[in-house]
């Protein structure tokens, strides 16, 4: 998978494209580990090129959920595919985070 | 085959040469006191005739003498034998022989003609030239010893010519009486002890300034012995380090010398590398990085030899100069180990001699290094492997033997794990009343550490479903299936690594009131046939994951659900590795097409249900590797209901 990177002054967009797995769900932490990652004020994922994404990969999410929102760094998934989706959906997750379907209403949001 | 060592092989030539001297010594001193006593008598004109005494003298210095030669020619024999083969001894033996036979000849009074006897003493003097050419222990003794042997020969060498001059003046003494020709074996003798002592001695000497490279190379060799006893013992890292350190100083005498060890991929952060010093301060090292630079587009240092330092002003700010530097990189085809800096006062000091011993050290080093990594390696992986065979065998054991059997449902259950240790579980309580509590779950995650949070489910599971002796009401005594969550996530809360959850399902069916109540915590939907409405569809109820949300606030993300079954419902209850099994193309199985199997099969039995779907998901992913656990447990309501 490949992890890629934008940033503006308050916005970090990061564009996932593959298969988010046990392996690439380490180079996605690394880059959320990043420290001056809550200096932003929103971090928004784009999923469009996510085609699966492994309890690793959600584990990495949900790991770092919590220090964003204690940080009041909004994270925001758009252009989820419906195969993503319906992980997120299952896991209950689709509750908990703020998934909207285009990237005008992650900016917006 | 083991060859019997020498008499003399590691043994002191010094000590044998030292014994000699002390003997001929002793002797000399002997001869001395005869001399003062002959020279006494001859003075003060005793009564007795003066040859006589003269004569016993003579006598007794005579058999003193063959003495000392007799030990030196024993002497010489270890020695000229030493590392000798069979043709040697042959040849000593002949030698012997032929010396004695002369002695014995001339013992026998039996007049030979002065030719033959001047033929076989010349011929006997040739062999001994020979002979004395076989000073190899020579080359065993260190520079010390070589000293005390050339002191040691010359005192052996004055003593025999002392006893040779006091002989050859008394054989001249008018008073004497003894037949000359007693004394040529005497002279043949002394003749090969002295050679030899002699040709010992000029070789002994010649060989001291080639000395100091025969110390050298033992060093060397006791250099390399010691690292590849290292590896063999199994020792760490630095010490292999230290050792190169240590054998390469000593052996090429630098003056300074500066390893810098490279820590390898893998290895623990724990130990720091420190730099190994000598006569090196630690604030210069960082001057050395420019020399320690790899090349332009590679990963890989070069190796840097300087034997003008002075010229080329390499290093000028170290406030010692020195003469000479080389720097050797420490490196395997696949890694790099470090560099070792030797640094020299002389100029010219690294010619291709010292750095032919030093590639050997280096590279023995590197050999060292990555031996040690693989055996670590195997190590670990051996590790690994045990373990994980611990955990399949404890995760083996949790899984239920016996499924709970009553008048009114029917299981089945299949669970296939994908790798050695999976994160599925599964279990059934069947409880008092007529009930049965069922718990499916997955661990994010694998191997070890899933299968021990599996065994904390089972075991959270057991401990929550124990009857409460204080409720009042019946269905007070076991927590209720949202409740049952809400415990196990506080229960998780403490012990589950933040990027770890929990998905589950806890079913709690009760007979007597034809229903169940259930509960889903991010496990995947329940698949359904309801057999009065003929429909097979999914409970799609909400619910979060456990361990995702670690606080009081859980609670409102999990749902009490009921629902009533009827005879003949089917309930499939399974993992994602059900529903994410893969094709060749990568497409998943999903949820449809096991809702489609479900409705071809519901009228069968649990057992065949089960057996049917599964066999669906494997032909599906046919040739496809396991990609995650697979559980899939089937309850069929039975359809004759006996106590209704």
């Amino acid at each position: 998978m490949k992890v890629t990177t934008h940033t503006t002054t308050d916005t970090l967009t990061l564009v996932l494209d593959g298969e988010l797995d046990a392996s690439s769900a380490v180079v996605l932490d690394a880059e959320l580990n990043k420290p001056e990652i809550l200096n932003y004020r929103k971090v928004l994922v784009d999923c469009q090129r996510l085609s699966y994404i492994s309890s690793a990969g959600l584990g990495v999410f949900i790991s770092h959920l919590q220090r964003l929102q204690d940080s009041d760094v909004k994270l925001v998934f758009f252009n989820m595919q419906e195969k993503v989706f319906n992980v997120f959906e299952i896991l209950g997750l689709d509750s908990l985070m703020n998934i909207v379907p285009t990237e005008q209403e992650a900016q917006a949001a | 085959m083991r060859v019997q060592p020498d008499a003399l092989v590691g043994q002191n030539f010094i000590g044998l040469l030292r014994v000699l001297f002390r003997r001929g010594l002793t002797l000399s001193v002997a001869l001395m006191v005869l001399i003062g006593v002959d020279r006494a008598a001859a003075a003060h004109a005793l009564p007795l005739p003066g040859n006589i005494i003269t004569a016993v003298v003579y006598t007794i210095a005579l058999a003193l003498f063959i003495i000392f030669l007799a030990q030196t020619l024993y002497a010489w024999r270890s020695l000229v034998s030493f590392r000798g083969g069979a043709k040697l001894r042959r040849e000593w033996l002949v030698f012997e022989l032929t010396l004695g036979l002369a002695l014995l000849m001339q013992l026998l009074v039996w007049q030979m003609s002065p030719g033959l006897r001047l033929g076989i003493g010349i011929g006997l003097a040739l062999f001994g030239v020979y002979l004395s050419g076989h000073q190899r222990w020579v080359a065993y003794l260190n520079n010390s010893q070589k000293w005390q042997a050339i002191l040691l020969q010359l005192g052996i060498l004055g003593f025999t010519l002392l006893f040779l001059f006091y002989l050859r003046n008394a054989q001249a003494d008018p008073v004497l009486l003894a037949p000359a020709t007693q004394l040529s074996f005497l002279v043949l003798s002394s003749f090969f002890a002295s050679f030899y002592a002699i040709a010992g001695l000029l070789i002994t000497l010649f060989n001291l300034p080639i000395a100091e490279v025969f110390e050298q190379r033992r060093a060397e060799i006791l250099g390399l012995q010691h690292l590849s006893q290292i590896i063999q013992r199994g020792q760490s890292a630095p010490e292999i380090y230290q050792m190169l350190f240590n054998s390469a100083i000593q052996t090429i005498k630098a003056n300074a010398a500066v390893l810098l060890p490279e820590r390898q991929p893998g290895e623990l952060a724990k130990s720091p590398l420190t730099p190994l010093r000598y006569q090196f301060a630690a604030d210069d090292i960082s001057l050395l990085a420019p020399l320690l630079a790899p090349l332009p587009g590679t990963l890989r240092a070069p190796e840097l030899i300087d034997n003008n330092l002075e010229r080329s002003k390499r290093l000028e700010a170290l406030s010692t100069p020195y003469g000479s530097m080389a720097v050797l990189p420490l490196q395997s085809a696949t890694h790099n180990y470090g560099s070792l800096l030797l640094l020299h006062k002389e100029p010219h000091a690294f010619d291709s001699e010292v750095l032919s011993i030093l590639h050997t050290f280096t590279a023995q080093t590197v050999l060292s290094l990555e031996n040690l990594q693989l055996a670590q390696e195997s190590l670990s992986n051996q590790r690994t492997q045990d373990e994980l065979r611990i955990a399949a065998l404890v995760q083996e054991r949790l899984i239920p033997k016996r499924l709970p059997t009553d008048d009114w449902f029917e299981i089945s259950t299949y669970a296939q794990a994908a790798k050695e240790v999976g994160g599925d579980f599964y279990d059934f309580l069947h409880l008092p009343g007529q009930k049965l509590a069922v718990l499916i779950g997955d661990v994010s995650g694998k191997g070890v550490t899933a299968a021990f949070h599996t065994a904390q489910m089972k075991g959270i599971f057991h401990a929550l479903m124990q009857a409460n002796p204080l409720a009042k009401k019946e269905r007070d005594r076991y927590p209720d299936p949202h409740r049952f969550m809400v415990q196990a996530n506080e229960a998780l809360t403490h012990c589950l690594e933040r990027s770890s959850f929990i998905t589950a399902a806890f079913y709690l069916i009760d007979y007597q009131a034809g229903g169940f109540s259930f509960a889903r915590a991010g496990h995947c939907h329940t698949l359904y046939y309801h057999s009065i409405k003929e429909e097979v569809s999914y409970f799609r109820t909400e619910g979060l994951g456990l361990g995702i949300i670690r606080d009081a606030g859980y609670e409102k993300h999990v749902k009490n659900q009921f629902w009533d079954y009827n005879p003949g419902d089917v309930m499939v209850i399974y993992t994602d590795g059900i529903v994410e099994a893969r094709d060749g193309e990568g497409n998943e199985y999903g949820e449809e097409r096991l809702r489609q199997m479900l409705e071809a099969c519901f009228y069968q039995s649990a057992e065949e249900i089960n057996e049917h779907l599964r066999h669906d998901v494997q032909e599906f992913s046919s040739g496809q590797p396991l990609h995650d656990d697979q559980t899939l447990l089937v309850i069929k309501f039975k359809a004759a209901q006996p106590h209704t």
